[in-house]
């Protein structure tokens, strides 16, 4: 669903993508590992091309990138995207939140009036429901906490009825149990709706526990592609070097959880 | 040669040097205002001398002639008349310019530095100013006040307004760009929701400063309680000016009681 071939991008000297190539299969969920800097967002967001890239293909669902703003507009609403602060519009109510997903569908003179169809609506609630928010969809966005805001940033996504997902370290600032029910959420929601999923994260052990299969990224480069399973000393090696030469009080233990603090050692 | 030990003032260590460029700009200061004492015929005896004839002139205005009150119904209205459209006006002048003045919005710099120029000139310059232009221009009466309240308004709205704009967090903005949304879309679903409360406040308190700016006008001819208040003047009618010097104050202090209050409570949301 998502296909990615050759993609690079560079910052003047600097080379944050280089030759990346990946793909994304419908209902599935990749996990991006990799450490702070390694280019994990700048590969999100040269995908919904929030960032342009300096070379490469990006296809969803078969369709290469549009050159038009009207087609740019086109390959976005159908890519959703998660972000680390969940991005939600504070002062609004959780339901308009959630129906922006919907902006790029509805006549634009209707949604500038603040009118939206019965349809658009149904949507939008439908989707509050798959995060089990829907009693609070006259609530104010910021009356949420964290978590809760984070599942309405899912909400959002999932009402542009989207081929894909794009999300950048969704659970970074939620605790170990909000954080699993974000996950979760992500997780059944690409299942059940067949959408092909790209998460950036940073824990590890959120990555064993609930990626399909996991791509590591160092220095804007692949270095590691495989199954959760095959994620062992060597390749964390390749994905954090020089993490293994760290004493056990400098490894963060968010990024580390305890079975592989034991592989490494 | 060894330098000589600092004395400490306030924690911080002084030496010769510092002390030679405080006593010169301190020095420079002293002569400044001297000069502009000069100038300006800044003098203790002659306030003092003219003293009595402050006295005389209050003990004129009281009592205060209530009757003239009913005379001034009319231009109370007219003057809050005034305040509203004044107000009304600049915002529509204002609203589309603003987003060519936020610097995250604007389509270039070009465009963002030359609508700021032109909100600070119209800010720069006072209302009865222009209010003098508008009267030579439309003629006597509360029209051209309202003209020039909308003007010197509209360049103090915008620069507001686009500062507003400019608080804004971006992450919405990107969320909402990266859902395929249209760029007024993005505005009115990411920006104008953010920046909507400080807009009400800026509305507000610009209504309170035209209501006091109205209340002059009338001295050049642009309507409202002002031209009352200077024609007592002129007529020495000294009763009739405390009546409308105390009208003025009740308004502009309940303006000003009212617009704080909202705007406290629009802010706190």
């Amino acid at each position: 669903m998502i296909e990615v071939r050759g993609l690079s991008k560079r910052y003047g000297e600097l080379a944050a993508l280089v030759d990346v190539s990946l793909e994304v299969g419908a209902g599935e969920m990749v996990v991006v590992l990799g450490p702070s800097g390694a280019g994990k967002s700048t590969l999100l967001r040269c995908i919904n091309r929030l960032i342009e890239p300096s070379a490469g293909e990006v296809r969803i669902g078969g369709e290469p990138a549009p050159g038009t703003r009207a087609g740019l507009r086109r390959l976005r609403s159908q890519v959703g995207m998660i972000f680390q602060d969940h991005n939600l519009v504070p002062r609004l109510s959780v339901l308009k939140n959630v129906l922006a997903g919907r902006l790029s569908r509805m006549p634009e003179w209707m949604s500038l009036l603040q009118l939206f169809r019965a349809a658009d609506v149904r949507i939008a609630l439908d989707c509050l429901g798959r995060v089990e928010l829907e009693d609070r969809a006259w609530s104010r966005a910021d009356r949420l906490s964290g978590g809760q805001q984070q599942r309405v940033g899912i909400a959002r996504a999932l009402a542009q009825e989207p081929r894909a997902i794009l999300a950048d370290e969704p659970v970074a600032s939620l605790d170990p149990k909000t954080a699993r029910i974000v996950l979760s959420d992500l997780k059944r929601a690409s299942r059940e709706l067949g959408i092909a999923v790209l998460c950036n994260l940073h824990q590890v052990g959120y990555a064993m526990e609930f990626a399909d299969r996991v791509i590591g990224i160092h220095a804007g480069r692949v270095v590691f592609e495989g199954s959760p399973d095959a994620l062992d000393a060597q390749a964390l090696a390749q994905i954090y070097p020089g993490l293994d030469g760290l004493s056990e009080a400098d490894a963060e233990p968010d990024s580390v959880p305890a079975p592989l603090a034991d592989l490494l050692s | 040669m060894k330098a000589a030990a600092p004395v400490f003032i306030l924690g911080r260590a002084w030496h010769t040097r510092q002390w030679l460029q405080w006593l010169g700009v301190l020095a420079a200061a002293c002569a400044a205002l001297t000069w502009s004492a000069q100038d300006l015929h800044l003098s203790i005896s002659e306030l003092v001398k003219g003293l009595p004839w402050v006295a005389d002139f209050v003990s004129r205005m009281v009592p205060p002639n209530w009757s003239f009150m009913q005379r001034l119904v009319r231009p109370v209205f007219e003057t809050i008349q005034l305040a509203i459209w004044g107000t009304l006006l600049a915002i529509l002048l204002a609203l589309p310019l603003c987003f060519l003045a936020a610097r995250n919005l604007t389509p270039s710099p070009l465009v963002f530095h030359a609508t700021r120029q032109v909100f600070n000139a119209a800010r720069g310059i006072n209302e009865i100013i222009f209010a003098l232009v508008f009267v030579a221009a439309v003629g006597l009466g509360p029209f051209a006040g309202v003209l020039a309240l909308s003007i010197h308004g509209a360049g103090m709205l915008g620069k507001f307004f686009a500062e507003a704009i400019e608080e804004a967090d971006p992450g919405p903005v990107e969320a909402l760009r990266a859902t395929g949304a249209r760029p007024l879309q993005v505005i009115v679903f990411a920006v104008l929701p953010q920046a909507l409360p400080a807009w009400i406040a800026a509305t507000l308190y610009r209504l309170e400063v035209n209501l006091r700016a109205a209340t002059i006008l009338g001295m050049v001819g642009a309507g409202g309680i002002g031209f009352e208040l200077y024609s007592s003047l002129k007529l020495f009618q000294y009763e009739d000016t405390a009546t409308c010097v105390i009208v003025i104050l009740v308004m502009v202090m309940t303006a000003d009681y009212v617009s704080s209050r909202l705007r406290a409570r629009i802010l706190a949301r």
